[in-house]
């Protein structure tokens, strides 16, 4: 658009016509969202051959060993770093790791895995190839029981080691994603249910018969405050995941208490009160609710920056029908308009979330067309970069409540198809989507943080 | 009893008579009866009773006939109390309709102060979830800030946003959509005591 502006401009100093000539032209030239470019700017990366030999366990269960190379062979694919190649020709690793010959089939890297079982407790030991600086980095991580309920995820936290190895960046596949469905049987209710990253063992955790709307991790990845209308007025609780525990977050004021999300830190709630404004609360001391913004307006959805200095939220200052997307400074401030807006054109954009690793913030919404808009689309904003630019990561059906995940790259989010509905999740780096859940209604996807060893 | 007994009295008269003039008398007639003074009394006093019942039967009709229609009317005004009211596509703006209705209830509202209401906000399914809890909020606000404009106490109202989770009307279409977009009404206090 720019450039194409200078074009014009140094046409009209070239030949004197008028300038006025060119611009209904430059005008229509303008994309669905004003002043915006839009599309699926996906950056060209070059994703990386990954071989997995066929996982070894000389002493253990083989359908141990070819489970746990399931999963991490899963994960490496659901991490979008790799293309990974797990249907090798014969004789190709017969003879152990010739560089040479890998480098000819044309993989950058090459993973091992062995299973030992040792006096009934299992070990995995790692040994990822560089075929490119032939260099190795080896690991040995112990697995619990395979009953045990964190079996699965402690293979996932290797599977996020090796992508660690290779890109410094954290995984996506020791996580989980909570969010919040109309339960079997009950047309009315709605309850939180967890799913693992890889779309495994999909568990519901409220049996309350009641609205349970709005979850939200805590950066432990150990709680999960969400709201409940248990009590006729909707409010904010706390639930361990520990141990199903759960506490009400009584901040002492009345009033219907709305989108909670966590400060970094852990301790600090950002959340809205109906008609009254975005509040903090110190979960910690159990103290100090401090209004953010107030005014007429609503102002709902809180997202802390990565480093907490921040906010992103809804507003719909600008009218009912046109919700739109700010940020301001995590004290209080000014507020400033991220989401693309030009009077008299509207759009509708909501659900924002900031990734936990850098400037970007993801969001749903699009331009409202003769007020009967209802289908969205995922979009990336940066809010350093400032260039109003937006990248759409969806293209089909209507799309909401998109949530980062750890590695600040994959985006879990509500999706309608035209066969249903679904969770799903695309990678912001090479467009690539996944079906998490299949056919659910669900609602209010939150990505947790990387998840640790239960303690 | 007492009236039987003389009208057989003339009756028995009356046959003697006739029987004078065909036959020779046979027998005595019987002595003729009259109510001693006792029994005009209790007569007098019976009617009186009677009287008295019939008046309270009377008043007690009445009084049902008009406890009755209190009643008729007190559920007319919690109906109107309850009628649920309607908006416009991402809007919380009091359109016309929805400004008769709440003119009728604040009639009521004003002529019974012990009366409270709850206001349940509600958003049709378009627009995100959490945005419409919002803008369920908002339909909310605005039907008590129309009632408050009139000079209610804020105190008798309060207000819970279900936005677009319990719908009353199923279906992804402009007629179910305007049957969600709405402002329902609980009674929460007073109900009983309407029209008193």
């Amino acid at each position: 658009m720019m450039k194409h502006r200078i074009a014009v401009l140094a046409l009209t100093a070239l030949t004197g016509l008028p300038l006025v000539a060119a611009e209904p032209a430059a005008a229509q030239e303008e994309a669905a969202i004003p002043g915006v470019q839009l599309g699926l700017a996906y950056e060209n990366l070059y994703i990386p051959p990954l071989a997995i030999l066929p996982f070894t366990g000389p002493d253990a269960d083989a359908a141990l060993v070819s489970g746990v190379q399931g999963i991490v062979a899963r994960d490496l694919d659901y991490s979008d770093r790799f293309v990974v190649l797990d249907s090798l020709p014969e004789g190709l690793a017969d003879d152990g790791i010739r560089y040479s010959l890998w480098d000819q089939y044309g993989a950058d890297w090459v993973l091992m895995g062995e299973v030992e079982t040792v006096a009934g407790r299992h070990f995995l030991s790692i040994e990822l190839h560089d075929i490119v600086f032939t260099s190795v980095e080896r690991g040995r991580f112990a697995l619990p029981a395979r009953d045990d309920e964190d079996f699965r995820m402690a293979v996932h936290r290797v599977s996020d080691e090796i992508v660690e190895w290779v890109t410094g960046e954290p995984g996506i596949a020791a996580s989980r994603i909570v969010f919040s469905m109309r339960p079997f049987g009950n047309p009315t209710a709605k309850e939180l249910y967890i799913v693992d990253s890889d779309g495994e063992n999909l568990q519901r955790l409220t049996w309350d018969e009641n609205l349970a709307i709005s979850p939200a991790w805590a950066p432990d990845g150990n709680r999960i405050a969400y709201v409940s209308y248990k009590t006729g007025l909707p409010g904010i609780y706390e639930l361990s995941l520990a141990d199903g525990s759960e506490r009400p977050v009584d901040t002492g004021r009345g009033g219907q208490h709305m989108t909670p999300a966590y400060h970094p830190d852990g301790d600090e709630l950002a959340f809205n009160i109906l008609g009254a404004g975005l509040f903090r609360y110190d979960l910690g001391d159990n103290c100090c609710l401090v209004q953010l913004v107030g005014g007429r307006a609503e102002n709902l959805q809180p997202s802390y920056s990565h480093d907490g200095d921040e906010l992103v939220f809804l507003s719909n200052r600008l009218g009912e029908a046109t919700p739109q997307i700010y940020t301001m400074p995590a004290r209080g401030g000014n507020a400033d308009l991220l989401s693309p807006y030009r009077f008299g054109q509207g759009g509708y954009f909501a659900d924002p979330d900031w990734s936990p690793i850098s400037s970007k913030v993801a969001f749903a919404g699009g331009i409202v067309r003769r007020r009967v808009l209802n289908r969205y689309h995922i979009f990336v904003a940066d809010t350093e970069v400032g260039d109003n630019r937006l990248r759409q990561l969806t293209q089909e059906g209507s799309n909401e409540d998109p949530s980062w995940g750890p590695d600040g790259r994959h985006i879990v989010f509500v999706g309608e198809r035209s066969n249903g509905l679904g969770v799903f999740i695309v990678d912001s780096g090479t467009g690539r989507t996944r079906l998490l859940v299949a056919s659910v209604e669900a609602a209010d996807t939150d990505w947790s943080p990387a998840l640790g060893p239960r303690t | 009893m007492s009236n039987r007994r003389l009208v057989l009295a003339a009756f028995a008269t009356a046959i003697v008579l006739a029987a004078c003039g065909s036959e020779p008398e046979p027998e005595m007639a019987p002595e003729p009866t009259g109510p001693t003074a006792e029994e005009l009394e209790r007569m007098r006093q019976d009617s009186i009773r009677r009287a008295q019942e019939a008046e309270e039967a009377r008043l007690r009709a009445e009084r049902e006939a008009a406890e009755r229609e209190r009643q008729r009317r007190a559920e007319m005004s919690r109906q109107t109390l309850r009628e649920t009211v309607y908006f416009d596509y991402d809007e919380a703006a009091i359109r016309s309709d929805t400004e008769t209705r709440l003119r009728a209830k604040l009639d009521i509202l004003r002529a019974n102060p012990g009366v409270q209401l709850r206001m349940e906000g509600h958003a049709d399914e378009r627009g995100t979830s959490e945005y419409n809890i919002a803008l369920g909020n908002e339909r909310s606000e605005a039907v008590i800030q129309f009632l408050t404009g009139f000079g209610l106490d804020a105190g008798r109202f309060s207000s819970v946003s279900y936005g677009e989770e319990r719908p009353a009307a199923q279906g992804s279409n402009e007629s179910a959509w305007a049957q969600n977009r709405r402002v329902e009404f609980v009674i929460t206090a007073g109900g009983d005591g309407i029209g008193r």
